[in-house]
């Protein structure tokens, strides 16, 4: 891998709470026009990933470079340079969508008159909802939103935390597409998700992520081509078809996570 | 390839733009902050000849801006951190403090209003008239006052996480601050309360407000209050910025 042609540069991030290491050592590199998925099981590590790449955690060692800039050292540059989805984004419940379009535009510095503001709104279907505040938003509604706000400064990487955990197959198809056109403008997008379909439509390469550390990082299908034959994915696959989704159980093991 | 960081007064002016448009939303809130020194400056014309205007405003402006800082402030924050919005927010290329200095910047807004409601009803209902410099003075020593109030809400929004936690806290200091203060400075509950509630931030407030629309009876006991309060303001904010975190988890 590149380390100087890619978005986003992950080298040896360990992150801690007390003494509870959230994170061990991890490296990886997003690519430009690359969909790159962190899988893992729940607190194996994913938000404190993209927490520390967004700087809303110190990190205790390691470095993070984001389109060149170093998150520590130029940490409004790198955050400039990223756009963010969190996993559970809220706005003041107080502010209407247009409010809320404008607070981050402004915040962004993207100078937005009524032309843009219509020209976002349409394209997000929301022309009908301007008055309504977030909370009035069904979730399909609440994630359009959301993924315009976070890609509304032209981030050249997209991070979004689980984006269509709640949403319908309606919507999230429409969420993957909007996804795929970030990739096609040549930006770059690393994701987290719990859904093995979602990893295997739409990420070019994945990494599986447990008790903090990276098991593995390839293609979705070349991981399945890797494992087909391990006496442990034969084991828990269903109906003699091996899905992505068996690799990973039977790469993270089979208990149910907190 | 270079990327421009936002000018920082653009996003200042954005944040300001939401805060005061949740602001705008929650007027009926704001209005009964309002309401509840109004309330009681008009409900005291009576005793006005016998405790003084000075007394009956300052202490109008106090409870005021104990409202406005324990309760305006430290329960949005408490919310909008549970809610995640700070998060949200942090995460754009703006610097930690444009996001205070915009909530602090609505508090300080309202200090601005309430203490000229004060004057308006004082002058218009009570009949309490300042002189030029008794306004002026006045109007930015509230300020001080409001700040005692505003950090001891920080301190308690550092302290405690919960929202509803925040919420009943800030709820029981206030009562207790307008009961204790009240009763106490009259001298109902005795002496020695009376003299701890000079130095309180209720009295170090009140105190200074009540000299600043008399300035000529200022004296070295004010200049103790403002000390004190200063003290205050740099306790309570030290340890409420310190221990603050920006996430309930």
């Amino acid at each position: 891998m590149e380390i100087s042609q890619s978005l986003l540069n992950v080298e040896n991030l360990s992150v801690s709470y007390g003494n509870f290491e959230a994170v061990k050592n991890i490296s990886f590199s997003v690519l430009p026009g690359e969909i790159f998925g962190l899988l893992g099981p729940n607190g194996a590590g994913k938000t404190s990933t993209l927490s520390a790449i967004e700087g809303l955690v110190r990190f205790s060692s390691g470095t993070i470079i984001v389109d060149g800039y170093d998150v520590i050292k130029n940490p409004l540059h790198a955050r400039a340079a990223m756009g963010v989805q969190l996993q559970s984004t809220t706005f003041q419940p107080e502010l209407n969508v247009v409010q809320i379009l404008q607070l981050f535009s402004g915040i962004y510095g993207v100078p937005l008159d009524k032309n843009g503001l219509n020209r976002i709104l349409k394209e997000i279907q929301l022309e009908d909802a301007v008055h309504r505040r977030f909370a009035q938003l069904s979730g399909g509604q609440q994630q359009r939103l959301s993924l315009v706000i976070s890609t509304i400064h032209h981030p050249r990487l997209v991070m979004l935390d689980e984006p269509t955990t709640g949403l319908d197959p309606q919507s999230r198809r429409q969420l993957w597409e909007r996804i795929e056109a970030i990739r096609k403008s040549g930006h770059a997008v690393l994701l987290t998700t719990h859904s093995m379909e979602e990893a295997e439509a739409i990420c070019d390469r994945i990494a599986i992520v447990d008790h903090g550390k990276i098991i593995t990082i390839d293609e979705p299908q070349a991981l399945i081509e890797k494992h087909r034959n391990d006496p442990e994915v034969i084991a828990v696959s269903r109906r003699g078809k091996i899905t992505l989704e068996d690799v990973f159980i039977a790469l993270t093991g089979r208990e149910v996570r907190a | 390839m270079s990327v421009s960081i936002p000018k920082t007064n653009t996003a200042l002016m954005a944040l300001l733009k939401a805060d005061f448009a949740v602001l705008r939303a929650n007027r009926r809130s704001a209005i009964l902050a309002l309401l509840v020194p109004v309330v009681i400056l008009i409900s005291w014309k009576p005793l006005i000849p016998k405790l003084g205007g000075a007394y009956a405003l300052s202490a109008a402006i106090t409870f005021g801006l104990m409202a406005i800082g324990l309760m305006g402030y430290s329960i949005t924050v408490a919310r909008d951190r549970d809610k995640g919005i700070f998060q949200r927010l942090r995460v754009a290329p703006v610097p930690t403090w444009a996001i205070m200095v915009s909530r602090l910047a609505i508090q300080l807004f309202m200090i601005m209003l309430l203490t000229i409601l004060i004057f308006i009803i004082g002058k218009s209902y009570d009949g309490v008239t300042l002189t030029l410099a008794g306004y002026v003075i006045t109007f930015f020593v509230a300020f001080l006052g409001g700040a005692v109030y505003l950090s001891l809400g920080q301190l308690i929004v550092g302290l405690i996480k919960n929202p509803e936690t925040v919420n009943a806290t800030t709820r029981i200091v206030y009562f207790i601050f307008i009961m204790v203060g009240m009763f106490g400075e009259l001298g109902t509950l005795g002496e020695q309360v009376k003299k701890y509630i000079h130095y309180s931030p209720y009295g170090a407030v009140k105190m200074m407000l009540a000299t600043s629309m008399i300035p000529q009876t200022w004296s070295s006991a004010t200049s103790v209050a403002v000390l004190i309060s200063i003290g205050y303001v740099l306790l309570f904010a030290g340890v409420g910025i310190k221990l603050f975190k920006w996430n309930t988890k």
